[in-house]
Order: structure tokens, then C-alpha cells, then sequence
């Protein structure tokens, strides 16, 4: 399994990581590493969410409750309508569940309203999709910039040009979207995901419109951002390959958690998913 | 967020464009408006200022009705001018009359232009008081001399020496060009014609011998001019007041400026016209744009943008197009003042020449109003937007947030009530901003009414081109009939131009056969003789009612009049008609009383204001007439509607001592019915150019042929209004012709040939332009019909809905349409195939 090592070239330069907008976390400081590891980046409690009424209801989320915890990367895996992808939306504030509570840190989503909600989103929460999902009229560079320019706050210079210079996309900064490789637009995606050091990213699918080359990537810089910059990354994906970069592997099936794995390999999700497909 | 709008603005430069033109020409319309009719009020003003700057004074009657330049005066007698002379500190004075007089051009036909004025005046002599300016030949010295007005001297062909002929109160008369002038710095005065004659002449000429309509007084120079116009002040006798030049100036220009502000105002109204339905047309592209931008809306609320910023963008989207258009209206506005300029003296009014003025406030309303329409139709589709749920970003379900259909009717059928309530009040009242604010509630209510049955409407329209085009016209009739809501906002603009052309048939074939109707009710007379001027003041003179009722084979005549009078402390409309052979050429029919009572000096109503005024046979009115002053008339009669003679008749022997010089406005003949009365009556007045006479049959077609003249203009105003609405159909098209791109392509991919997509796109433009036209002219028949019924009462009697008018409009409509949709059509037959299927 591909790991940076410490004090490797993932170190930001000069000063610690402000990684979320409370607490200062710096790579050496243990007691706080125990500390976020002591309160999960995320959690819900018996998520339910139902479409339709009658005969035509349809359970995409039958109680499901799952911890993510702070500086893993953890994969949720499962097949077609399992409700990976109304777990991630539920837990993320896009979607609203019809009965059960979900967590950011210590926050009850449930308790916000739109605006709550759009903050919470904004200041905490990450997102990189299959689709990139980029502006198309806008360049990378002000794509990556964009949560910060909704928010109203400046852009922190130096950790811009940092991820820009990690992701290979410095020199892509004003090109539009259409204009970039497929690769090149999600790495763009996943800076402007880090943008706001926000707790949690939630990544639906990401190597999915990539070839094997890029997807390598794109999954190993996701892996470091989590080993070297604490980052906490929840994955949705199918593929037994990506799963394997992730600390922990949660396995759902029709609209409930049905196995974990951790530690996995490419070879121990496939045969997971095998004895669970059976 | 900012930069996320305009950048979004600057990728899409052709959608901004077409959105923009909308609000463009609207504006145009009314910064044309206001920069033709300030410059009009400043050259005016300057010009009023010129021809006075040498004038102290005005001795002058005092204004027996009305006030300022549009007052009813009195002349003063000629003996006050020595009084006046002999007043210490006077330099100068001297009288003037104006009156009558009507060139005859050198085809012996009367000139006169449009609605100003043919004057006949007194030429001043001392050019240093005197309004006219000699530019060529000398001054009139005896009876047969006159001076031209430059601009009609130049226009039809006159010089130094010619002789003219000159029609006038009494018989016409011929005279010698002896000089050219021009009036203050102007070729003309707006286009009226001047003949100007030496005094004595004048006033012999215009009636007024020994009496002057004013007297122009310069002070010495350097005496205390309030204490000079004291001094003549206390000189002048009773009725007889003195101003000075400034006032007369203030007076003139604020009259030219009310007549300016209906003209203004009725301009302004087909501006606002233009711009609603324009704001429709913003209000369907601004849906459509945020629909297409869906994903990437609810994107940006993922990554963090709140409700109020995405409302806000899309808002500001709307208020920068607004923005860009309504300057670039702006400057257009100047471009079509000149042009309305150039109309306007090629219809031979010659403006008095002047910088043109682009005033402060024409900026700010075009600005407000521009910005203010945009903004307000992209409410709609921002709170739309906002409605956006981020998850939308990421699933491919489309979530229609379509207000349920309940709700709409609801809502749509509301407005429209409450649109037919201030509708029906403004009509009964009258209020003409209540009228205006029903229309709108009206066109908005059914505009929201209009989804609900645009699927089953398109399907029914459709039919057509589904069995003539085969696929094509399938897939036309499908694509008008798969958003309804779309298609029923595009139809919406073209609704509103449409019903307002049909409103206008209706009352306008309904006016058109009332004047004709009216003329049956109200005369019996077989030849009317009356002003060939049909726009300009009709009058001519007292030789041709003499002179017609001499022909042989004519029974009987009767000499209408005209002129305004007080009545019960208001100003009103007085007809006379000679008392002698009333019956024979008019029909009164009286309610009570008897036309017999005319020649006892009473005054007949007519029974409308007798219903209003509660005035029966026999109670006494107190009226005021300019000349003879204040007096109490009985009231003789009352009689049915008259369309001729209106509210308030007397009797010609009355009707001539009470006002000075009358002209006569029409003469009534009758004839024994032998053949060829009316050309022997035509023979008998070829003096008279400015004269014609007409059989009955003959004037009420000249009647209906106004009333066109009329709806001809008004068409021409509202075809802004449906140029725009097509703009928006384009604009609809261009989008569905984007967003469909991979169909097209698909529809391509499996064998579609180009001139089948063409037709497709044709049969939807087509389907789309009929379905605007049928609601258009449904509400606009009712509106028309609503309008008539509302004016029973003031003589407008049937109701008349001119069917095979609306079917020629339907059928435009639909042409329109196919027109509308050639740019499109052929930019979706123009696709590249592969690229197309590659898009998603």
C-alpha cells in the first residue's frame, strides 16, 4: 500500500496545518491527534430515508448508523442501490433524511436550516464528484477558489499555490475547464475541496471518468492528504483497487451497513465483496 | 459570486444579445420619445425667446376664458396704440392681427400642413420689434402686397413678384410676393404658413378694422421699465391688460409644452407597451436559462453559495443586461429622435432647427425603467432558482419545480379577476390608469393561466403540421407540448402585442361604423361641404355657404359653426346651425322642448348632459361667451345624441353675435334630387381649394376613412410590441435549439435530413406563434369589446368585432412565426453531427 512518509515533500512549508477553522494541528502535536481521534469527523445514528409511499416505497437508507473518524480515509463500497450514494448525501447536508441524525464533528445537522446547512457545507465539508463538476465558465484557478469567494474570505496565497503545485496544476491555473484533461479537472476539483482545510471531504466516485493512470493518482493523493495533512476523507466508490488506498472499507447493501474491513487490501475487498455478493 | 455572473454572462454573448434587444428597442422608444420632445420644448423656447427678445411689453384683452397662450381674448380697439405711443418712456409700439389666410398653391390646390395653422397676420414694419425677418424683396405697402413665409415659399415654388392666391374670411383674393421672411431664426413657425399683409389690410382682411389683437411696446432705453409699464397700465381701460415680453414668452412656451406633453405621453404609453412585453420576454429567457443552468447552480450551493447569493446573481445577471441595454437603448434614443425628426418634415411640419437635447432626466428613466423591467421579470426565475436543491448537482433526476397546477390556476385566475374588476371600474369612472393597470393584471393573470392549457392547445395546433410534415411536424408538436410552461411564456408576449391589435380593430371597426351610423342619425342633408383639411382647424369662408346655396337644384341650407364658451363655470364644445331649414338637413329628434326654441335665443343640450346635469326644459344656465361676456340662457330643448352637433346648440343669428368673425365649419345642402347637383355645387366653389364637397355617402366613408388613418398609426406604434415578442420567440428557439443539441444530433445520427430538422423547428415556431395569437385575440376581442360598451354613451353605438381582421392577424401570426424561426432552424440543421452526439 502506497504511503507517504513523513517528512516527506507533503510537509507545508514553514508552518503548521490550520486544518479546520478551531483547531490548530500541527503533524508533531500527538495529544491532539488522540483528541480528534477521540471525536469522529462524522457519524449518523439509524439513518433512515424512504422514497415514494404504499407498495412503491422504496428504503434507500434502512437505519444505518456509521462512524467516520478523524484522519481516515475510509471507503463506503457496495452495489448499485445500496445507498451509498444517499448515505453520502444525507451526511454531507445535500439530502435530508426522513428519520435519524447526522453528525459533522459534534453538530447535528439536523438542527440547521438552509443557510446552517450552506455553511456548514461551505466552512467544514469538501467535495470532489465523478463528474468534476467544475464551473465550466470559470478558471481552474477561480474554481479552486470559488468556496472561499462565496464565503467572502481572502485566499490563504500560500496554501493555494502549495496544493496547486502538489496537484501538477500551477500551470493549468488559467485555462477553463474545457480546456483541461480529465485528470487535470479533478485534480482542480480536489483543491478546490482542501480550499477551506475542511473537516471532512466526501469523495462520490472520484476516479470513475479517469483512465488507470490518472485514477493512480488521484487515489494517492487522497492517501497522502489523509497520512501527511490529517485530512479526513470519506470515499464512495466501486472499485476494489481504489477501495484498497483506504484505512478502512464500509460495506452496504440494500439501505444498511453489512461488513467493515480494515486495513484492506485489493485482493481482501474482492474477496469481501464476492462473500457478500453471494 | 460576482465573477461567477459575469463570467457566465461573457460565455454566453449571444443569449445576452438576444435578451438585450428586447429591452433595447423599448428603451430606445422612449429616450426617442423624450429627446425628440425636449428638443422640440428648448427650440420652441428659444425661438418664442427670440421673437420677443426686442418686445417690453403686450397690451393685450384680458383673457375672457382659459389662461396664458391658449387664452380666449378679446382685440383692443386702435385708438389705445396712440394712447399708448403718447405714454412717456414708450419708444416704440405697434398693433398686430392675426387671422385667416390660406395660400393657393400653382396647382390651384389649397396649401396647409397637416394640423398647423394657415395665418394670415399684419407685418410690422419696424424690423426691430417685428417677429418677422425680411430675407428677400421689401416690406407690403398697399392691399394687394404680401410677405411669404420662407419655408412655404421654398416648399411649393414661390419667389419675389410672383402673384398667389390667398383664401380668406371672405372671398379669395390674389396678391403679389413683394418679400420673403423668415419667422424669428425659423423658416416657418412648426410648420404653419404665414401671409403677411401691411396693417390696414390685415385688419380689413382678418374683420378686425380699427382693432388690433395686440400691441407690442419697446421702452426707451435706459427708463425704469416696471415704472413705464405702471404708467401705461393706468391708461389702459377695462378688459385691456398689459404684460411684459417674458411673460408672453412663458405663456407661449408652456402652451407649445402642454401640447407637446399628450404628444409625449402618447408616445411614452407605445414605449411602455413595448417594454411589458418585453419584460415577458426577459421573464421566459430567464426561466430557460436557469433551468439550463440547473446543475451548475445547485453546484455552487454545494461548494457553499447561500440562497441569497444565487437569487442575487441571478438577479444581477438581469440588472447588468438591463444595464448595457438601456444605455445602448439610450444612444439609439438620439438616432430615432432624428429620425422622427426627418419623418415629421417630410410630412412637411418644418421643425424650427435646434441642437438636439439629451436632458438628465432622459437618462434616468431609461436607466431606471430599463434596469427596473429586467430586474423584475428575472424575480420570477431567481426564486426559482433558489428553490435549486444542491443535491440536483450530482443526481441526474431533474426536479421540476413546477408550482402545482392548482396553485397557478388559482393565482392566474385571481390577477385576472382583479385585472377585469380595475378593468371595469377605470371603465365606468373613467380612469385611464385604472384601464391601463386592468390590462396588465389581465395579460399577467392569463399569462399564468396559459400552461394549464398550453399542452392540450399545442397538441390541438400541432395537428396540422403532424399530418403535413409527417415526422417533422410530430416532433414539432411534441416539443411545443413538452414544457408547457415554456411555451405558454413565449406565447405570453406575443398574447399581449396581439391582444392589444385586436382590442384596437374592434374599437376602431366599431368607431369606424358608428361615425358612419352617426352621420345617418344626425343628417339628412344630401351634399355636406366642409374643410378638405380633415386634421386641421375646418373652417373657410363666409362667401362659400352663399355661394352653394345659390346652385340651382339646392333646397335648402343650413351653415354649422363652431367655437367654445363657458358654461356653468366650465369650458365647452357650441355648435350653431341656422334655424331656417334645420329640419330639412339636420335630424333632431327632441326628447322635449322644440328646435323652435333656437330662434327665440335658447339653448338646446343634448339629452346626455341633461341626464347628467339634471337640467330639464325651461331652467336657465348661466354661460359666458369671450366677446359678449357673461349672461344666463334658457334652455329650449333637449334632443337625442347628435354626432354633428354634440352638447350645446344655438342658433346661427346668436351663435354670429356672440363671437367675433366666425367662420363657418360645414354647410348642409339639400337638393331636389336631380342629377348633377353635386358637381354643379363642386363648379360653383372651384375657388375655393380648401373646400369639399362630399355626398353623404361620400363623408361617411371620409369618416371611416379617418378612423383608419388613425388605426394605421397606432398599428404601425404596436408593431414594436409584436417585433419584440417575435424577438422572444427567436430568443426561446435559440436556447431549445441548444439544449437539444445531442437530440438534434441523435435525430441527425439516425437519418433526419437538414431540411426535416428545419421543418421541425418551423412547425414549433409555427405552433408556438398560433397559440399566442388565439389567446391574443381572444383577450384582446374582449378587451375591444369592454372598451366599446364602456363609450355607448359617448356616441360610439355599435359594437363591431371585425372577424375576417382577426383571421388576416392570425394568419400574420403564423407567418411571423415561420420567420422567427429561419435562424434557428438553420442553425440546428448546421450542427456537425458527431459533435452534437457527443455533447450531453
Amino acid at each position: 500500500m502506497p504511503r507517504a512518509s513523513v517528512g516527506s515533500e507533503w510537509v507545508h512549508p514553514g508552518r503548521p496545518f490550520n486544518l479546520t477553522n478551531r483547531e490548530i494541528v500541527t503533524r508533531t502535536d500527538e495529544a491532539s491527534t488522540d483528541q480528534r481521534a477521540a471525536s469522529p469527523a462524522a457519524h449518523s445514528v439509524d439513518l433512515r430515508k424512504t422514497y415514494g409511499s404504499g407498495d412503491a416505497t422504496v428504503h434507500a437508507l434502512a437505519g444505518v448508523s456509521v462512524t467516520f473518524q478523524r484522519g481516515h480515509f475510509t471507503a463506503v463500497m457496495g452495489p448499485s442501490g445500496s445507498g451509498k450514494s444517499t448515505l453520502m448525501h444525507c451526511m454531507a447536508g445535500l439530502d435530508v433524511p426522513t428519520s435519524g441524525q447526522t453528525f459533522v464533528g459534534d453538530l447535528d445537522l439536523g438542527g440547521l436550516d438552509d443557510t446552517g446547512l450552506t455553511q456548514m457545507r461551505r466552512d467544514r465539508i469538501g467535495f470532489v464528484f465523478q463528474s468534476f463538476n467544475l464551473v465550466p465558465t470559470l478558471t481552474a484557478g477561480e474554481n479552486i477558489t470559488l468556496p472561499t469567494d462565496l464565503a467572502g474570505k481572502k485566499v490563504d496565497k500560500e496554501w493555494f499555490d502549495y496544493l496547486v503545485r502538489q496537484l501538477g496544476i500551477a500551470d493549468r491555473l488559467h485555462h477553463r475547464p474545457s480546456e483541461m484533461s480529465g485528470g487535470q479537472q479533478q485534480r482542480c476539483a480536489c483543491a478546490r475541496a482542501l480550499i477551506n482545510r475542511p473537516d471532512l471531504i466526501f469523495a462520490d466516485e472520484p476516479t470513475g471518468n479517469l483512465d488507470s493512470n490518472s485514477s493512480s493518482e488521484m487515489l494517492g493523493f487522497l492517501r497522502r492528504s489523509v497520512t501527511d495533512l490529517g485530512q479526513s476523507i470519506v470515499m464512495v466508490t466501486h472499485d476494489a483497487h481504489g477501495a484498497a488506498f483506504a484505512d478502512r472499507v464500509v460495506f452496504l447493501a440494500d439501505g444498511q451497513v453489512v461488513d467493515e474491513l480494515a486495513n484492506p487490501t485489493a485482493d481482501s475487498v474482492l474477496e469481501r465483496v464476492r462473500k457478500l455478493g453471494a | 459570486m460576482w465573477k461567477v455572473t459575469i463570467k457566465g454572462l461573457l460565455a454566453h454573448k449571444l443569449r445576452l444579445v438576444l435578451t438585450a434587444l428586447a429591452i433595447v428597442l423599448g428603451v430606445t422608444f422612449i429616450a426617442g420619445t423624450f429627446v425628440l420632445t425636449d428638443t422640440l420644448h428648448n427650440t420652441f423656447d428659444t425661438l418664442f425667446g427670440n421673437i420677443y427678445q426686442n418686445i417690453d411689453f403686450q397690451v393685450r384683452g384680458v383673457a375672457q376664458f382659459g389662461s396664458g397662450g391658449g387664452a380666449t381674448r378679446n382685440t383692443v380697439p386702435q385708438s389705445i396704440l396712440s394712447t399708448v405711443r403718447g405714454v412717456p418712456g414708450v419708444a416704440e409700439a405697434e398693433g398686430s392681427v392675426t387671422g385667416f389666410a390660406q395660400y393657393i398653391g400653382h396647382d390651384g390646390k389649397a396649401i396647409s400642413s397637416g394640423a398647423a395653422p394657415s395665418l394670415g397676420v399684419s407685418f410690422d414694419p419696424n424690423q426691430a420689434i417685428s417677429a418677422l425677418h425680411l430675407v428677400q424683396g421689401r416690406p407690403p405697402t398697399t392691399p394687394h402686397d404680401v410677405v411669404m413665409d420662407l419655408g412655404t415659399a421654398q416648399k411649393y415654388g414661390f419667389s419675389v413678384g410672383d402673384r398667389v392666391r390667398i383664401l380668406l374670411q371672405g372671398p379669395t383674393q390674389t396678391f403679389t410676393v413683394t418679400g420673403i421672411a423668415k419667422f424669428g431664426t425659423a423658416d416657418n413657425l412648426a410648420g404653419a404658413t404665414l401671409a403677411a399683409f401691411d396693417i390696414p389690410t390685415a385688419q380689413a382682411l382678418m374683420g378686425e378694422v380699427g382693432q388690433f389683437d395686440s400691441i407690442d411696446v419697446v421702452a426707451k432705453p435706459g427708463a425704469d421699465k416696471a415704472a413705464v409699464q405702471r404708467s401705461i397700465a393706468s391708461v389702459l381701460p377695462r378688459g385691456v391688460e398689459i404684460v411684459t415680453g417674458q411673460t408672453v414668452v412663458n405663456e407661449q412656451t408652456s402652451n407649445i409644452s402642454s401640447a407637446l406633453g399628450f404628444f409625449n405621453t402618447a408616445l411614452l404609453v407605445f414605449a411602455f407597451i413595448a417594454l411589458f412585453v418585453g419584460g415577458f420576454t426577459i421573464l421566459n429567457t430567464f426561466s430557460i436559462i436557469v433551468g439550463q443552468r440547473t446543475k451548475e447552480l445547485a453546484l455552487l450551493r454545494i461548494v457553499g453559495a447561500s440562497r441569497r447569493q444565487v437569487f442575487v446573481s441571478v438577479l444581477a445577471e438581469a440588472g447588468i443586461v438591463g444595464l448595457i441595454s438601456s444605455v445602448i437603448g439610450l444612444g439609439l434614443g438620439v438616432l430615432a429622435a432624428l429620425g422622427l425628426e426627418a419623418l415629421l418634415s417630410g410630412f412637411g411640419v418644418t421643425l424650427p432647427s435646434g441642437p438636439l437635447a439629451f436632458e438628465a432626466r432622459t437618462v434616468v428613466v431609461c436607466l431606471v425603467v430599463g434596469v427596473g423591467i429586467t430586474m423584475v421579470s428575472a424575480i420570477g426565475p431567481a426564486r426559482r432558482a433558489v428553490r435549486i436543491a444542491p443535491v440536483q448537482a450530482v443526481t441526474e433526476q431533474q426536479v421540476e419545480y413546477e408550482i402545482s397546477l392548482r396553485r397557478r390556476f388559482a393565482w392566474g385566475s385571481g390577477i385576472t379577476l382583479g385585472g377585469i374588476a380595475a378593468l371595469a371600474a377605470g371603465l365606468t369612472v373613467p380612469t385611464i390608469e385604472l384601464v391601463g393597470l386592468g390590462a396588465v393584471l389581465i395579460f399577467i393573470g392569463v399569462a399564468r393561466l396559459a400552461p394549464a392549457i398550453a399542452r392540450p392547445m399545442a397538441s390541438a395546433l400541432g395537428r396540422p403540421p403532424a399530418r403535413l410534415l409527417g415526422m417533422s411536424g410530430r416532433l414539432g408538436r411534441e416539443n411545443s407540448m413538452r414544457s408547457p410552461r415554456r411555451t405558454a411564456q413565449t406565447a405570453s408576449a406575443l398574447m399581449v402585442g396581439l391582444a392589444l391589435v385586436s382590442a384596437i380593430a374592434v374599437f376602431g371597426a366599431s368607431l369606424s361604423r358608428s361615425a358612419t351610423q352617426s352621420v345617418d342619425n344626425a343628417v339628412s342633408a344630401d351634399i355636406i361641404v366642409s374643410n378638405s383639411n380633415n386634421n386641421g382647424p375646418g373652417s373657410f369662408s363666409t362667401t362659400v355657404p352663399t355661394v352653394a346655396a345659390s346652385v340651382p337644384g339646392v333646397t335648402a341650407s343650413s351653415t354649422v359653426y363652431g367655437g367654445q364658451f363657458e358654461v356653468r363655470g366650465s369650458i365647452q364644445s357650441l355648435r350653431a346651425l341656422s334655424t331656417k331649414n334645420l329640419t330639412d338637413t339636420v335630424i333632431l329628434n327632441m326628447d322635449s322642448g322644440s328646435p323652435a326654441a333656437l330662434a327665440r335665443g335658447d339653448l338646446l343640450i343634448d339629452s346626455t348632459t341633461a341626464n347628467a346635469d339634471h337640467l330639464v326644459v325651461g331652467d336657465t344656465v348661466p354661460v359666458k361667451f369671450a366677446l359678449t361676456g357673461d349672461s344666463r340662457m334658457r334652455i329650449g330643448g333637449i334632443f337625442q345624441s347628435n354626432a354633428l352637433i354634440g352638447s350645446y346648440l344655438v342658433s346661427q343669428a346668436f351663435f354670429v353675435f356672440h363671437f367675433q368673425n366666425p367662420l363657418p365649419g360645414a354647410v348642409l345642402l339639400k337638393t331636389d334630387g336631380s342629377a348633377g347637383v353635386e358637381q354643379a355645387v363642386q363648379h360653383a366653389l372651384r375657388g375655393f381649394p380648401n373646400v369639399q364637397v362630399q355626398s353623404r355617402s361620400q363623408f361617411e366613408a371620409s369618416q371611416s376613412a379617418q378612423v383608419n388613418q388613425l388605426l394605421g398609426l397606432v398599428y404601425a406604434l404596436l408593431a414594436l410590441a409584436v417585433i419584440i415578442a417575435l424577438i422572444g420567440i427567436v430568443n426561446t428557439l435559440m436556447l431549445s435549439v441548444f439544449e437539444r443539441t445531442h437530440e438534434i444530433g441523435l435525430l441527425r445520427a439516425v437519418g433526419m435530413k437538414r431540411r426535416q430538422i428545419r421543418a421541425m423547428i418551423r412547425s414549433e415556431s409555427v405552433i408556438l406563434a398560433i397559440f399566442g395569437a388565439v389567446i391574443g385575440i381572444i383577450v384582446g376581442t374582449g378587451l375591444g369589446i369592454a372598451l366599446v360598451s364602456s363609450l355607448h354613451s359617448q356616441g360610439i353605438s355599435s359594437t363591431v368585432v371585425p372577424v375576417s381582421n382577426l383571421v388576416i392577424f392570425l394568419i400574420i401570426a403564423g407567418v411571423l412565426g415561420l420567420i422567427a424561426a429561419s435562424w434557428p432552424a438553420r442553425r440546428a440543421a448546421r450542427l456537425d453531427v458527431l459533435a452534437a452526439i457527443a455533447v450531453q
